[in-house]
């Protein structure tokens, strides 16, 4: 195996790495704030994907301000569906059973397949051009376009850690969700923080969508493959914790690229183990701390 | 005061399994073979989901794998009867053994943990359940799966009457089981799991035993379906599937022992009636479900029961 051969299959895994934490973190999020497992995250990120596809070949074409255009379209429609998806949809729920939260978000799932096939149409929509050109590692060539992504998505990373470390809404965020009556009685706006927290982790799955489909193409039932992996990451990383979706996303990324070049049998598979050998020797994940369940 | 309601209707629980059951065994007389094929598809979702509530709705445990002991069930017998060459009951005996050590298998591994985590754990082994039945190609045909599954007793509603009555015997002894003292010990687990351990049960035995029940009855159900369809695709044991027999359960209701066995039926309806009116039924059956989930938060029969409960309260 050359070194020219393992940077480029380096940069595959960081690219596939990117995507994966981008879709993981916002999960992460949501479930660390409000305790909800949003089953559509997934289909979230299929609509990221179409955004990016309608803004960078339908309308504006296949140039860096198609794809730019498509990127932040992605990101402040889904921070729209986030927010009204919460605010409507899910917060009459909160005085109810948690599984009622995981059904509506299970069938919010499966209609969203739907309405990407309705606008788009069932067949896979690939970008046939990729922006910034290519560059040559020895005789591969590698889509700048892949460091782009790799690049965001390390900003996006350390700007959440920023967000949640320094900024007050992300300090109130994080107090939301330890105790929401406390926060409540100190003050905060608990219904205003969880509808943000929504939003913010809604449009990271989109941004991801948006990122992910040039190279993986736009298709209806990619949400449901998406959240099942994104499951594994944040299981593995501990769930609610931004440093943890970075390394789950690294681990599952990584053990797809081996097994891809090793043993192409245990590609799908390989993830799920580590998933489980992780919650049975540490379930917090490796990075998480102790989620406390609220009733 | 919940309690107490629940145990005095442990009798109607059986009349309604007879009653049901007895609509159901006239039901092919009246109606085409199309939609005999249909019920005895509800009947199964219905047993599948029946076998999830052990552990969910009398246990306390949420599994989001369920979808690996229906597929499993499935793959095995298909793959008995077609790459064996058994007999059907050598077949059916074939599965139930692997079920039961797949079942006492995942237990013990994901019993190490209640709540989120199990619900975690039993999603991962189910996928790799799916992901080994997805490569391992030439037992299972990897993601064209396996077809041209022989139907016993050939036509649809003989086959329809076998269903039923193995639905019949099952659930009768998941109610024998339920009404048991292991089975009181099971919802004593669900309600106070502390409480449990103290007044002497072993708690992690126990819920290990809810497992393997409710996987295998799980199970029977795949078992059953994979002739009837004559095919059988990963698919079968893909998390979202995993997912619609928790809304199965959910959707009749799990505080009543009939809850989720009428709720498989009135899914497959559901979605039979919103594939016959468009071909974007996906979406319909997502706005339909949805809207159940606000307007019949207990389900199809826990609502029922719950109208029952306060006719009887009025009448005293």
């Amino acid at each position: 195996m050359s070194i020219d051969y393992a940077l480029v299959q380096a940069i595959n895994t960081l690219f596939y790495a990117s995507i994966l934490f981008l879709i993981a973190s916002g999960l992460s999020l949501i479930y660390g704030i409000m305790r909800i497992l949003n089953l559509a995250h997934g289909s979230f990120y299929m609509l990221g994907a179409y955004i990016s596809y309608t803004a960078a070949m339908l309308w504006i074409g296949p140039t860096p301000a198609g794809f730019v255009a498509g990127f932040v379209l992605s990101l402040a429609f889904l921070a729209a569906v986030g927010a009204l998806t919460e605010r409507i949809l899910i917060r009459p729920l909160y005085s109810k059973p948690s599984e009622l939260q995981l059904l509506l978000t299970f069938a919010l799932m499966i209609a969203l397949d739907d309405v990407v096939k309705m606008i788009w149409g069932p067949e896979y929509k690939s970008f046939t051009k990729l922006p910034w050109g290519y560059m040559s590692i020895g005789h591969y060539s590698v889509p700048i376009y892949m460091l782009v992504v790799i690049a965001s998505s390390t900003i996006i990373g350390l700007l959440l850690w920023w967000f949640f470390a320094k900024t007050t809404i992300g300090k109130q965020m994080r107090a939301a969700a330890y105790n929401p009556e406390i926060a409540a009685a100190l003050g905060m706006n608990t219904d205003l923080l969880f509808v943000s927290a929504f939003a913010l982790g809604s449009a990271l799955s989109g941004f991801a969508g948006a990122m992910a489909s040039p190279i993986l193409t736009a298709y209806p039932g990619m949400g449901t493959d998406a959240i099942v992996l994104s499951f594994a990451v944040i299981v593995i990383g501990g769930m609610g914790s931004i440093l943890g979706s970075v390394v789950g996303a690294l681990i599952a990324a990584i053990a797809r690229t081996v097994m891809v070049i090793v043993y192409p049998l245990l590609e799908v598979a390989l993830i799920y183990i580590v998933m489980i050998i992780v919650l049975l020797v540490k379930p917090t994940g490796l990075f998480g701390k102790e989620i406390v369940e609220r009733r | 005061m919940q309690r107490r309601i629940r145990v005095s209707t442990w009798i109607i629980d059986l009349y309604s399994v007879i009653g049901v059951i007895a609509l159901l065994s006239v039901l092919p007389l009246f109606i085409s073979s199309y939609y005999t094929r249909l019920v005895a598809v509800g009947i199964l979702y219905g047993i599948a989901a029946t076998g999830f509530n052990i552990l969910f709705g009398y246990t306390g445990l949420l599994s989001f794998g369920h979808a690996m002991f229906w597929g499993l069930g499935g793959y095995i017998i298909a793959i008995g009867l077609i790459k064996l060459g058994l007999s059907f009951p050598l077949s059916v005996l074939l599965s139930l053994t692997i079920l039961v050590l797949v079942a006492l298998g995942a237990g013990y591994i994901s019993l190490r943990h209640t709540e989120i985590y199990f619900a975690m754990l039993t999603l991962a082994l189910s996928q790799l359940a799916y992901a080994i039945m997805l490569k391992w190609r030439s037992l299972t045909g990897g993601d064209e799966g396996l077809y041209g599954i022989p139907r016993p007793l050939g036509t649809i509603t003989h086959y329809y009457y076998l269903i039923l009555l193995v639905s019949l015997i099952t659930l009768i002894v998941v109610w024998l089981v339920l009404r048991s003292p292991i089975g009181l010990a099971f919802q004593t687990i669900r309600d106070n799991p502390g409480r449990a351990e103290t007044i002497g049960y072993n708690v992690r035995r126990l819920r290990l035993l809810s497992f393997l029940i409710s996987g295998i009855v799980t199970g029977i159900a795949g078992i059953m379906y994979v002739p009837l369809e004559g095919a059988i695709t990963p698919e079968a044991l893909y998390w979202t599937f995993s997912a619609e027999i928790v809304f199965m359960a959910l959707l009749g209701g799990t505080r009543a022992f009939l809850g989720p066995f009428i709720g498989g039926i009135v899914y497959v309806f559901i979605r039979d009636y919103a594939m016959d009116i468009t071909e974007y039924w996906l979406f319909v059956m997502g706005v339909i479900l949805a809207i159940l989930v606000y307007i019949l938060p207990d389900g199809v029969v826990g609502t029922i029961y719950a109208r029952i409960a306060r006719l009887q309260r009025l009448k005293r």
